[in-house]
């Protein structure tokens, strides 16, 4: 909106530079550096440099206009890229830089502008903190009449039609930019950028070179292969995701010419004046002019879910929040009642919506840690086996073979040695993991947040929409002096369920409330649409509940006069009269202010004089309802007489209704679940306090102890370091804005936690990203939320989140077994070929056995292993420790003893078959078959860490193993007795001694293998080793610091 | 024992950090009894770098919104500055609730003798009750004093008298004693905070200050500055915003002040943010009940009552009554009338007291005004245990 006023404010900044102009000499601030080309200028901007938030301003303001087509602006070079269309004059465009760049001048504090010239720090990008967006034009803060007057437009007949229409040019469109989605080339490429890949198609060109086509062409398909695979898994996913965006393109009524008109929702423009009518969503920022009775409900854009009361008065002062704007109404937020006439003062990018949308761009997720990881995990594997490959080439050498033979089998061994599987094996995992969690309705929209979701330590619950339904309902009820409990079955008192219709009491407290009521009510198909505030609303939908005919009792009861609750006044009463000229006085307010005008109170039907016990009663159950955080109404009634004031009556007490916002079914065992699978559970509300007590022992998200409660609404100003060192101890956030949501998340995670937070509304956005694992809601939420979301539930059921922390850590674990997998088989091939090239035994495998190996014993028993079904405890264990890599030390220690125990059984049986045959294909195909078929073996051995053949707690069985594994078998057989197979990998077919010999040198290293597995896990047990959270996060925040530095 | 010297207490404003931690705490309470007398409470609350800390363990069916409670306060107290306000300010609290249930919320006023004989102590306490003939209100007269001119400055403040005043202050009072009387006063210091961006010359302040809050102060006393008394108004120079952005508090850090400033001795244990089942509270005004009204009986001229709880016993373990030479019979005579007079098991002090009541039959809250300027020697509000209804008991039995 800042560049609307500067227009219309100052009009000094004319469209004059001329095109070839060096300076646009009205603003020395901006420069031409380049202009040759039409459509496209580069200028200099001075302040941009250094300055991110000049860049920010430059970029969305730009490309808010239709005629940008792309703007970037540098804060190091100070300079600004503008593409533009062609048929705009330059002039125009220098100018909208040059307003651009005075605003944000006079705009920003004295602070950020002297900051600017300086080099600016180094920010972390895990806790990057949002600067405010830019202050925009004080619209709230004028009469209505100034704001036309500025707009060119009028109170009364709206825009005309042709300077709409000019209006539409200068400022675009009324839609949001949309978040630009990834590309297929960036994710096709992102597939060849790891160096494991890299290093194969390198060796792949070396074995071209040297004459090995066949090995070429393998190991370019390998390659090919693990790219296509993942591209076409993660380009799947994008795709869902973007599938699940609205496009919806809601129309607007406005005033054009003095006449109503409907336009599109995207046409509209500054100036021109809007109708708002109840159930419509708000499509841009507006100046209200009159009203009549006017809610809105601002909880996409202040997280607030009771709607707001607007009214064109008063002007408001400067220091008022978005939220108490009471002048004003917001794009993106929804007419819940009444209505009214607005001025739109700002459309697309420049309303405050769009602006958030802008703002949710600086946050930048923390990167998971897994996919580097792997990276350099790959690397270290490469290094590793490159160096053995080398040493098995030299050893080669000075053990006499051929200099090409060596340098052949040496690149087929790294190949074969290279895990090249590992980045293959970890994006089909995830992927695999986003399809199942797909069917149970969790859309992940990034791959590592899969592998996140199963470290998540905290997650942050938004109370209003997620932990609650959303909407105010009964609770409870007190009739007849009798305490009733409401829930969706019905009504259920101290002697059991209530038919509403056989107690006089229940029936003429629900009339009154019904009577006592301006919910508007109409039909919609088969369902009633309610409008009015959400008590009231809550109320009628009771009364429907029971079966109360809504419109037939209030026909019958004709709506008289109307008194509303006023400052000293905490009532409000109705004024009803009957056809037949009876009259009758609803009342509802304040309990105990009621109870006061009260004289008597029914019982069974009949009316009794209110005794001081009775009344003591009454309010005794009103504190009882107040401190379980319900909002409270008493009701009463007069019949007969004739005035409208309550106070000259003596009136009939009915009785109490106790309404709050519903918790949803099955949170509180959900809570109590996140808790066993040791992840703290935090709540975000804009809650008072004591509501947000209540609220929290009942989910009790406290487990047993007591209840820690941070009250801020201005947690920005709180010291970072201090929020960060209480945040990890408080279970609630009370009275935040969702604007604040950023901050919770940043000081959890600065604590070293790994954070899930969820969110819905506009304003979630930047939390939502910078959160480990951002959580929207798929019906419910918005798009913005959506958009930025790492994890979004369908079918807004958060009990799905704990399956889907399920799902990331049993994926986490399995990428670990498929890891165990083919290091440990990777590591025993060439330990095979170093030991016995280097005790002089000969060359036991050949390139095209090692490549079949490679394909045949790693990939698919691998990729078997990555689906392995939940181990039994998984909700069971502590978050894994995020610092921990995901092979630790004494894991590599383990996968080398284990392959050491693979290769002793080769060796052996290849010892056998030089001791019987002699060196040559004889001992060759003994030596590769029985390390084929003992890979194999290994792979139920890294099904489980702790579960082996000899435990007694059994796995879940995983039919995919098994296909891999009898298939890989059967495959493996084919080498020994197919004989075109056999003679391509220059085998011999065995004696039935030597399958005896291979059967042994097989199974002996698995149950070599189990065993010990057995024993390390039961003296693990002993000592019970589990890291403390707080040891992780030390270690966790030591690994961030390092990273900031290196 | 010196009967010559000099003696001087301190006492502070309702803006200053520990008093506001005190305040805070002893406003939670209020609002716990106000709904439900009987309700078991303990607040501990302390301020640092602009965040409130309150941790409350309570067994009550009453339903406070702490943090609301103590952004009241904070907005009484007139904090409105950038550097902390009511409404900007981070509140933490730690709830708990009390499931300790062994005594259950019992009415003391209706308990029979031996229903009184079972409600024993639950801390252990060593607490003091003190009276002196110095001043109308039998308190000493340093302490006297200096509330009365950090009462009086605070006043200067919320009538914004003068617009760069803040709310944190403190104040010292020298006496100097004849024969332990108090003959003149010796000196005067006021430090009073003041806010950001009204530059106001020291010597125009130290005027102001002297002459809205010393000068008035003295009007009604019989002791006043005389040419040799010292003054020390803001000494160090400005003393800029003052409050919790500058200092911590933290409750029970001021019991001197809350008490007789230290010209006898006084309990360790904080007295705010306790509700009257905690002796360590009740006793102490107790023991000053008895004191006062062994003075006021013309028993002596000051006395020093000490009670010593145990828990599980009802009865104080012990008593010690000192008279300092004043009494006009032996201590040990004096402290077996006041035990024959006053009944110190905790239950009896709480039923004699009123105590639960209190907050509601008191505009605005007891506890609370208690916690703002001082829990003894009261005579802004009627106090059960200022009350000299006893002193005919004590001289005749």
């Amino acid at each position: 909106m800042n560049i609307l006023s500067e227009f219309l404010v100052d009009r000094s900044v004319s469209p004059t530079a001329s095109r070839n102009g060096a300076s646009a000499d009205q603003d020395a601030a901006v420069t031409v550096m380049h202009a040759a080309v039409r459509g496209r200028v580069r200028v200099n901007v001075s302040g941009l440099r250094n300055s991110e938030r000049m860049k920010r301003a430059i970029e969305v303001m730009l490309t808010g206009h239709t005629w940008v087509r792309s703007a970037s602006a540098s804060p190091i070079t100070g300079n600004v890229l503008i593409l533009f269309d062609a048929n705009k004059e330059l002039a125009l465009v220098i100018a909208e830089v040059a307003a651009i760049v005075r605003h944000a001048h006079t705009s920003l504090p004295a602070t950020e502008i002297s900051a600017a010239r300086k080099p600016a720090r180094p920010a972390r990008a895990a806790t990057a903190r949002i600067e405010p967006a830019l202050p925009s034009t004080p619209w709230h803060r004028m009469e209505v009449n100034e704001v036309g007057l500025l707009l060119n437009s009028s109170l009364t007949l709206g825009l005309a039609e042709h300077a709409a229409r000019l209006a539409l040019e200068r400022f675009g469109p009324n839609t949001l930019p949309k978040p630009a989605p990834r590309s297929s080339l960036s994710i096709l490429l992102g597939q060849f950028n790891s160096l494991p890949v890299l290093l194969l198609g390198a060796s792949a060109v070396l074995s071209a070179a040297t004459g090995g086509m066949a090995d070429a062409v393998v190991i370019l398909g390998v390659v090919l292969l693990n790219a296509g695979i993942g591209f076409v898994t993660e380009r799947e996913a994008e795709r869902t995701i973007e599938s699940l965006m609205s496009h919806s393109q809601p129309v607007a009524l406005v005033m054009r010419d003095g006449r109503v008109r409907e336009v599109h929702g995207d046409s509209l423009v500054p100036g021109d004046v809007l109708t708002l009518s109840p159930g419509t969503y708000v499509p841009a920022d507006a100046r209200l002019i009159q009203v009549r009775e006017l809610t809105i409900d601002e909880s996409a854009l202040t997280g607030e879910s009771i709607p707001v009361r607007k009214s064109p008065e008063p002007r408001l002062g400067a220091d008022v929040t978005l939220g108490e704007r009471t002048n004003m109404v917001y794009m993106g937020t929804v007419v819940t009642g009444g209505s009214g006439l607005a001025m739109v003062v700002a459309t697309g990018a420049a309303t405050e919506l769009g602006m958030i949308q802008a703002l949710v761009g600086q946050a930048r997720p923390p990167e998971t840690p897994m996919q580097r990881q792997l990276d350099r995990l790959g690397t270290q594997m490469v290094w590793l086996s490159g160096g053995i490959c080398m040493l098995v080439f030299g050893i080669g050498l000075l053990r006499g073979y051929g200099f090409l033979q060596m340098l052949r089998a040496a690149v087929s061994l790294a190949v074969a040695a290279v895990p090249e599987g590992l980045p293959t094996v970890a994006t089909t995992t995830l992927s695999l993991g986003i399809r199942s969690m797909r069917r149970h309705n969790v859309l992940v929209r990034r791959l590592d947040a899969v592998e996140t979701l199963g470290s998540v330590q905290v997650i942050c619950l938004d109370k209003t929409g997620t932990l609650t339904i959303n909407r105010m309902s009964v609770l409870a009820l007190q009739a007849d002096l009798e305490p009733i409990k409401v829930n969706q079955a019905g009504l259920y008192g101290e002697g059991g369920r209530i038919d509403p219709y056989a107690r006089d009491g229940v029936l003429r407290l629900l009339h009154v409330a019904v009577l006592c009521n301006e919910t508007q009510l109409s039909r919609h198909r088969d369902a009633y649409v309610l409008n009015g505030s959400a008590t009231e609303t809550a109320l009628v939908q009771l009364a429907i509940d029971c079966g109360i005919s809504v419109n037939g009792l209030r026909q019958h009861y004709r709506l008289d006069t109307v008194e509303y609750r006023a400052e000293h006044r905490n009532y409000m009463s109705t004024l009803h009269l009957t056809e037949d000229g009876h009259r009758l006085l609803a009342v509802k307010g304040a309990p105990a202010e009621v109870l006061g005008l009260c004289r008597w109170h029914m019982k069974d039907g009949v009316r009794h004089v209110l005794t001081e016990q009775e009344r003591a009663r009454v309010l005794e159950e009103n504190a009882r309802m107040a401190g379980h955080a319900l909002r409270v109404l008493g009701f009463a009634y007069a019949e007969g007489a004739c005035s409208e004031d309550p106070i000259t009556y003596d009136l009939t007490w009915l009785g109490l209704a106790g309404l709050a916002d519903p918790i949803r079914s099955g949170v509180k065992e959900l809570i109590g679940l996140f808790h066993q699978a040791g992840i703290r559970t935090v709540m975000i509300t804009g809650d008072q306090s004591a509501t947000a007590y209540a609220i929290g022992k009942e989910l009790g998200l406290n487990g047993n102890g007591q209840l820690d409660i941070l009250d801020s609404m201005h947690l920005e100003s709180t010291d970072p370091e201090v929020l960060s060192a209480v945040a990890q101890k408080v279970h609630i956030f009370s009275r935040v804005s969702p604007a604040n949501k950023l901050e919770v998340v940043q000081a959890l995670q600065h604590a070293g936690l790994v954070v899930a937070m969820t969110g819905d509304g506009i304003n979630d956005g930047p939390a939502l990203r910078a959160a480990d694992i951002g959580v929207a809601m798929g019906s419910a939420g918005t798009d913005v939320a959506r958009e930025v979301a790492d994890v979004i539930l369908e079918d807004d059921e958060l009990g799905t989140m704990i399956l889907a922390v399920s799902e990331g850590r049993t994926i986490y674990n399995n990428i670990r077994k498929s890891i165990h997998y083919l290091t440990a088989t990777n590591l025993s091939e060439i330990a095979v070929m170093l030991s016995s090239i280097s005790l002089g035994m000969g060359q036991p495998l050949n390139t095209m056995q090692l490549l079949w190996i490679n394909l045949v014993t790693d990939v698919l028993p691998a990729l078997a292993l990555a689906v392995e079904p939940p181990e039994p405890d998984v909700l069971r264990q502590p978050p894994r420790d995020p610092s921990e890599p995901i092979i630790r030390k004494q894991d590599l220690m383990r996968f080398g003893s284990e392959s050491l125990v693979l290769t002793a059984g080769t060796l052996a049986a290849y010892v056998y078959g030089i001791a019987r045959y002699g060196i040559g294909p004889h001992a060759g195909t003994l030596a590769f078959t029985t390390l084929s078929v003992s890979q194999l073996l290994h792979a139920y051995s890294c099904r489980s860490d702790t579960h082996g053949v000899f435990s007694k707690e059994r796995l879940p069985p995983n039919r995919y193993l098994n296909l891999a594994l009898g298939g890989s078998l059967a495959l493996q057989a084919g080498t020994l007795f197919v004989s075109g197979l056999r003679g391509l990998l220059g085998l011999v077919p065995p004696s039935p001694l030597d399958l005896a010999v291979i059967a042994t040198g097989a199974s002996a290293p698995f149950l070599i293998n189990e065993a010990t597995k057995t024993l390390r896990s039961k003296r693990r047990h002993a000592l019970t080793s589990t890291p403390s959270i707080a040891t992780s996060a030390a270690k966790r925040e030591g690994n961030r610091t390092k990273e900031a530095r290196g | 024992m010196n009967r010559n010297f000099v003696f001087s207490s301190e006492s502070v404003t309702e803006g200053h950090p520990d008093k506001l931690c005190d305040q805070v705490a002893d406003a939670v309470l209020d609002r716990f009894l106000q709904q439900d007398p009987f309700s078991r409470v303990v607040t501990d609350c302390a301020v640092a770098k602009g965040i409130l800390f309150i941790a409350s363990r309570y067994a009550s069916r009453a339903s406070v919104d702490v943090p609301d409670t103590a952004r009241q306060v904070i907005s009484q107290i007139g904090y409105e500055g950038e550097d902390f306000n009511a409404r900007t300010c981070t509140v933490m609290t730690s709830i708990g609730e009390l499931a300790d249930r062994s005594q259950p919320a019992v009415d003391e006023s209706v308990l029979d003798n031996q229903g009184i004989e079972r409600m024993t102590a639950r801390n252990m306490a060593n607490v003091f009750g003190y009276a002196c003939t110095q001043t109308p209100a039998m308190m000493p007269l340093p302490i006297w004093l200096a509330r009365k001119l950090a009462r009086r400055l605070a006043s200067v403040r919320r009538q914004r008298s003068f617009s760069y005043l803040a709310p944190d202050g403190k104040t010292q009072v020298g006496i100097e004693y004849r024969d332990r009387e108090p003959v003149r006063i010796h000196s005067i210091t006021l430090i009073a905070s003041q806010v950001r961006g009204q530059n106001i010359s020291p010597d125009r302040m130290r005027e102001d200050l002297y002459e809205a809050v010393v000068r008035p102060t003295f009007i009604d006393e019989a002791i006043a500055p005389d040419g040799k008394t010292s003054f020390h108004l803001n000494p160090e120079g400005p003393f800029l915003v003052g409050g919790p952005s500058l200092h911590s508090g933290l409750t029970g850090r001021k019991n001197a002040v809350d008490t007789y400033g230290e010209y006898s001795r006084h309990g360790e244990s904080a007295l705010s943010g306790k509700d009257p089942s905690r002796i360590d509270r009740v006793g102490a005004y107790a023991a000053r009940y008895a004191a006062k009204n062994v003075v006021a009986a013309g028993l002596a001229t000051e006395c020093e009552v000490q009670l010593t709880y145990a828990i599980g016993q009802s009865h104080p373990v012990g008593l010690q009554l000192e008279t300092r030479g004043t009494g006009s019979m032996s201590d040990d005579e004096i402290a077996a009338r006041v035990l024959r007079v006053f009944d110190f098991r905790p239950a009896a002090i709480i039923r004699d007291l009123g105590l639960r009541h209190l907050p509601n039959r008191t505009k605005g809250g007891l506890y609370r005004r208690l916690a703002a300027a001082g829990h003894v020697g009261r005579l802004d509000i009627g106090l059960p245990w200022e009350r000299i209804d006893r002193a005919a008991v004590l001289r005749d039995s």
